[in-house]
């Protein structure tokens, strides 16, 4: 496994010992060591998972860098969070994944009736397996449980992803609709229940 | 000697006492005490007053304070590092300039000059095609998209840098671009850059965690 | 580190970026600045309800009110502004001017009127209210002088007015033989502040004064 470090809060140092990782296209800013860069098809999905995002429409372009030595990656100095996956699954919108080891395994997952609205796939990615993957945010990513007693409802575009057994729905709410204000486009919330955790950003910007 | 301090990351405080401070032009956000605030432009190795050339996109736009007080300086919620020289020379893109004083000796390259690899850098990057160098015993002030961060240069590790996320470096550095093909086939249609910037010597080499 | 209903704060800031509140009583919220939310609330357009007889006394503010929501029932919401650092002040038969788009939230204690400086908001009062901010906030103590871009607002001070540096403006007309060519940057024309009070000073914004 390939050690992730964060070199500072908006900078990804991965460490590799003639290992590969997996990132953003384009998201290294900096290495030392010898290190190749390649383009990868999928995230391990094989072609199918190709398939399904050419018709989802979702875009998430990886790269694979192997070798030895440090790399910097960085995106747009968002600031960067590193999870760590202990066989479990976690959901995650793929404009926020940065960069994860090569031992887990992304897939997509429907993620129910979305409109058109937020430009993105009705599906979502999911990446499971033991090992590390690092997320971006535009503000520091902030952690919420959800408990059976305590749904939570989330503005779609601050929404990151979740792990747990956690069910997501989308609540379109005259209510929440007087809410809107010009910058945001969403007319709609998620809503999230069950048992698990939510991250999110303090952002409405994608 | 004015003393620079950072009231917070994207605040950069300057205390002078009779001192000429130079700026990126627009980037005073604030200030106590009295200054006189004239236009100056920095082209090959001096710093000209403004009067003296039609205006031009040419070198280095600066706005020099001289007088007594503090002086606060912001530049579109970028943050800012204070980088002390102890007589050596900084390289550092001129659009990441944000202060420094009378002490340090300023000079700008236009990379054109360099012959193709300069052209290049300037072109693709999509910067300005100007470098700046600051040298001798004084302090200056940089810009960055997030928090800059230091990443030394030694003699047994080479370093390879995306030149977006360039901002500067100081040292016994020389620095080649790279064109590797592997690179070039991953890049999207959003990121420009093919080629990348290699660094070998003994220094720092200044990166900012952002594609311009 | 996850927050439960629990252990979300009851009105405190969870990191920089964000805020946490709990809903009791009537609270004035910008809209879209709400990321996420426990509980059971309610979100009414500022005017369209039996609170109206509150609002025109507290939000006597017409161009403003429609950005502004209020908010009602049981639960703990988070704001966030596009990571911009989020603040809360307690004025105490205070007064003080900000910039309206950065006034995210305030309770309904506090008088909120339209300044007569366009862009501004005046709350007046004693209660609580929580603004944002591109880069910490910096207090600076008059007399000062402050590029407009850069200005969060004012407390307890006579309205500034704004100062010319002809010098400035003088050297470069004589240089180009014309005025049309003088930029607004804060080096012509600041915001000049004097008498005694506290100025808010932030970073820049990247966009002119957001509505």
């Amino acid at each position: 496994m390939s050690g992730f470090q964060l070199a500072n809060d908006r900078l990804l140092q991965v460490t590799l010992q003639n290992e590969k990782v997996m990132s953003k296209s384009g998201a290294m800013v900096a290495y030392d060591g010898s290190i190749k860069f390649d383009k990868a098809l999928t995230g391990g999905e094989g072609i199918l998972g190709v398939l399904k995002r050419t018709v989802t429409g979702e875009s998430f372009n990886l790269m694979t860098a192997s070798g030895t030595g440090k790399i910097y990656f960085a995106h747009r100095a968002r600031e960067i969070s590193i999870i760590s996956l202990q066989g479990d699954k976690f959901f995650v919108e793929s404009r926020c994944l940065l960069a994860f080891d090569q031992s887990l395994k992304t897939n997509t997952a429907f993620a129910g009736l979305r409109g058109a609205t937020t430009g993105q796939g009705l599906f979502t990615t999911t990446i499971e397996g033991n090992g590390n993957l690092a997320v971006i945010s535009h503000g520091s990513l902030l952690e919420f449980q959800v408990t059976p007693q305590y749904p939570l409802f989330v503005d779609p575009d601050a929404f990151i992803g979740y792990r747990g057994s956690i069910s997501q729905e989308f609540i379109f709410d005259v209510n929440w609709k007087t809410f809107i204000g010009q910058t945001s486009g969403e007319s709609f919330q998620l809503k999230f229940s069950g048992q698990g955790i939510v991250y999110i950003q303090p952002s409405e910007t994608k | 000697m004015p003393s620079y301090s950072l009231t917070n990351e994207k605040l950069l405080q300057v205390v002078a006492q009779n001192d000429e401070i130079y700026s990126k032009r627009g980037s005073m956000i604030a200030y106590k005490g009295s200054f006189n605030f004239a236009r100056a432009h920095l082209i090959g190795g001096s710093i000209q007053q403004a009067a003296m050339r039609a205006v031009t996109r040419e070198g280095l736009q600066l706005m020099s304070a001289t007088g007594s007080g503090e002086i606060y300086y912001a530049h579109l919620g970028k943050f800012i590092t204070i980088i002390s020289l102890n007589g050596e020379t900084m390289y550092v893109e001129s659009d990441s300039v944000i202060a420094f004083d009378k002490r340090l000796r300023a000079d700008t390259m236009f990379l054109g000059n360099q012959g193709i690899q300069g052209l290049i850098r300037g072109a693709t990057a999509g910067q300005g095609l100007f470098t700046t160098t600051l040298s001798g015993r004084g302090e200056l002030a940089i810009i960055s998209d997030g928090n800059a961060i230091a990443l030394d240069v030694t003699s047994d590790r080479t370093l390879f840098v995306d030149p977006n996320a360039y901002i500067g470096h100081k040292g016994q550095l020389t620095s080649t671009t790279v064109f590797d093909v592997s690179w070039k086939n991953l890049i999207g249609q959003g990121s420009g850059e093919s080629f990348q910037l290699k660094f070998t010597g003994t220094g720092t080499v200044y990166i900012q965690a952002s594609e311009r | 580190m996850a927050y439960t209903y629990e252990t979300l704060p009851v009105y405190d800031n969870l990191d920089r970026f964000s805020f946490a509140v709990e809903v009791k009583d009537t609270f004035f919220i910008r809209k879209g600045k709400m990321i996420a939310y426990y509980g059971n609330l309610r979100f009414e357009a500022v005017g369209k309800s039996v609170l109206d007889m509150v609002v025109q006394h507290t939000f006597n503010a017409p161009l403003h009110a429609n950005s502004f929501v209020t908010v009602n029932g049981q639960g703990k919401l988070v704001l966030g502004d596009n990571y911009n650092d989020i603040n809360s002040f307690d004025l105490t038969d205070g007064i003080l001017t900000i910039k309206s788009g950065h006034v995210l939230g305030f309770d309904s204690h506090l008088v909120c009127r339209e300044s007569i400086v366009p862009g501004y908001l005046t709350l007046m009062g004693t209660g609580r209210f929580i603004a944002s901010s591109c880069s910490p906030v910096f207090f600076l103590e008059p007399p000062c002088r402050v590029d407009e871009r850069a200005l969060l607002g004012w407390a307890d001070m006579p309205c500034p007015y704004f100062y010319y540096d002809y010098s400035y403006i003088r050297s470069l007309a004589s240089m180009l033989g014309s005025v049309a060519g003088v930029t607004s940057t804060g080096e012509e024309k600041q915001v000049d502040f004097t008498g005694k009070g506290t100025v808010l000073i932030q970073s820049q914004e990247i966009m002119p004064s957001l509505q």
